[in-house]
């Protein structure tokens, strides 16, 4: 249980990070604003239920993670191979997996915090003015909350071990950002707009089923579709790509943003890994 | 047993050869003194110990364990302050060295080892606000916790004044003491002269020179020089001595005489003079230094 010392350790040092304190800060405002907003102002929700804000709040959560796992997470390899502190971590009994279970491990636990005490303090807000909980929902979205925490966190660690250098770190990860978040509809609709001829869909019924999938692969997308596929009775959520009941394929279900959030979780840290392993410090 | 075992090493960074096949072997309870001026292959040497970065050719051992295949039973044993590490910053000294005690499964307190090097009264401070010093000392601290069998110093005396410098020094001694071999790498000759049973010299990735500091002293040719100050002195003295076995140069001051002598004649010298009725007032002896030695082997001179 190396990994376990390494990670309690990391948490201990990542968790006193000015910057993760400003962002949470930041973080629970918004998620509070985001509760009043959506319980008192009827234009934005006619029949408010505490069902409907937790999707109201879940893309704030998808947008905040992805950001604070950056910020959290770029340095965690990089910046210890950079600074010599890896030279006194790796000069202990732990293998090169156990820094990397561990680092992922300590810093998911680091997300989890403001995620775990924004979620409460959502849930106490929404009760308050609502006058409704939903108990098993809410426990779910936590859950499927954590799952996320981990995947950025495992996503961030991962680019993070390829490089010794924070500044090509910090490349990566904002790369990553833009390509895989704020572009993605762009790559999505340019693909739709070369399959389908060089013509942009109109209605739901230009997209071909494939695109879905495609669509989920933005960790934050399938953050919010894992939401639909496991909280009960949740509605279909539908952006630029429409929500799943458009297609008639067996792809073409919500659950594939489960896939995607465990295929973000393993195989990019295992990549990183790999180039981990094989470097010389 | 053996503590260290070097074989052919050889490491390549593309073009540029840090290690050129170096054979090397420390004995267990040796305090050995890896010696060179910086770049050349020291840290290299340390770093392919350590696992950090893997040798081109050749194999490096400790404890008849190879470095790459059974780098964590070798981690267990060993206890290394690195050169050129970085602390975290934002963790305090006593979580550091909690650190170290959780990572090799020993029961040692923490506050015991703040204590030994001499860090105690800022154990609950974080040790981003420490001096270059106190770094260096909560490095140290965390290489001796858990008792290692082996202590790995790469440049321990870094940002520490002479009196720093000489509690390194002390401890070193005490460890060895108790049985720890010590493998002791550094720039600065004094350091290891100090305290070193063999010295072992890298120059541009090759290892030049191994052996005891008399030992290279001798092999380097090195004379003492002998200062004897008589009450009278004349021609003819001067010249007995001259003509004396190992005596390769005397030059007269007065009633002083300076001679250049090597190791064991030094006796005959003053036999010589008092054999002539010279009354020999005082003499000092003044060695060379091993600065002297060790730039009389890196410079190629030797």
């Amino acid at each position: 249980m190396s990994w376990a010392v390494v990670a309690r350790k990391d948490f201990q040092d990542a968790i006193r990070s000015r910057a993760l304190w400003g962002l949470s800060a930041i973080f629970l405002l918004l998620v509070v604003g985001i509760a009043v907003l959506y319980a008192t102002v009827d234009a934005v929700a006619q029949e408010p239920s505490a069902l409907g804000l937790i999707f109201f709040v879940a893309s704030s959560i998808g947008t905040f993670v992805s950001v604070a796992a950056i910020v959290i997470c770029y340095k965690s390899i990089a910046g210890e191979r950079e600074s010599g502190s890896m030279k006194i971590l790796l000069s202990l009994p732990h293998t090169r997996r156990d820094v990397i279970v561990g680092k992922v491990v300590g810093r998911t636990g680091v997300l989890a915090v403001p995620i775990v005490v924004a979620l409460l303090v959502g849930a106490f807000v929404g009760t308050a003015l609502l006058g409704s909980v939903a108990p098993v929902a809410t426990v779910l979205f936590g859950l499927v909350g954590l799952l996320f925490a981990l995947t950025y966190a495992s996503v961030m660690v991962g680019l993070s071990a390829t490089t010794g250098s924070t500044t090509r770190a910090a490349a990566l990860a904002i790369g990553f950002l833009l390509v895989f978040e704020f572009l993605w509809d762009v790559v999505v609709l340019a693909v739709v707009y070369v399959a389908n001829g060089f013509v942009f869909p109109v209605g739901a019924a230009d997209f071909p089923a494939w695109v879905y999938p495609i669509s989920q692969i933005p960790p934050s997308s399938a953050f919010v579709t894992s939401l639909t596929a496991i909280i009960p009775d949740a509605p279909a959520q539908g952006g630029t790509v429409p929500a799943p009941d458009a297609f008639d394929a067996f792809f073409a279900t919500p659950w594939i943003g489960v896939v995607a959030l465990l295929v973000w979780t393993v195989v990019p840290v295992a990549l990183g890994y790999l180039r981990f392993l094989n470097a010389d410090l | 047993m053996t503590a260290i075992e070097l074989e052919r090493l050889t490491k390549q960074y593309g073009e540029i050869t840090a290690l050129d096949g170096v054979d090397l072997t420390v004995e267990e309870g040796e305090i050995f003194g890896f010696l060179g001026p910086n770049g050349a292959g020291k840290s290299t040497t340390i770093d392919i110990l350590l696992d950090f970065v893997r040798p081109t050719s050749g194999t490096a051992r400790v404890f008849d364990m190879d470095a790459q295949a059974e780098t964590l039973s070798i981690r267990r044993r060993i206890g290394v302050l690195p050169d050129g590490f970085q602390i975290y910053e934002r963790l305090t000294g006593r979580q550091h060295v909690q650190f170290v005690v959780e990572s090799k499964g020993v029961d040692d307190d923490p506050m015991a080892v703040l204590d030994r090097v001499g860090i105690a009264d800022a154990a609950d401070r974080k040790a981003g606000g420490y001096s270059k010093g106190m770094r260096q000392r909560l490095a140290l601290g965390m290489a001796l916790a858990g008792d290692p069998e082996l202590l790995i110093l790469d440049e321990p005396s870094t940002g520490l004044d002479p009196a720093g410098a000489r509690e390194i020094r002390e401890i070193v001694r005490t460890e060895s003491q108790r049985g720890t071999t010590i493998f002791f790498s550094s720039h600065v000759l004094s350091q290891v002269e100090a305290v070193c049973d063999r010295v072992g010299i890298l120059r541009a990735g090759e290892l030049i020179a191994v052996d005891s500091v008399e030992g290279l002293r001798e092999a380097a040719g090195v004379e003492t020089r002998l200062k004897i100050t008589v009450d009278e002195l004349d021609d003819g003295d001067a010249d007995a001595v001259r003509a004396l076995d190992g005596v390769s140069r005397v030059s007269v001051e007065g009633t002083r005489l300076t001679v250049a002598v090597s190791d064991g004649a030094k006796t005959a010298v003053l036999n010589a003079l008092e054999s002539r009725g010279v009354t020999v007032r005082d003499f000092e002896t003044d060695e060379s230094s091993l600065e002297e030695l060790f730039l009389s082997y890196t410079e190629g001179s030797a």
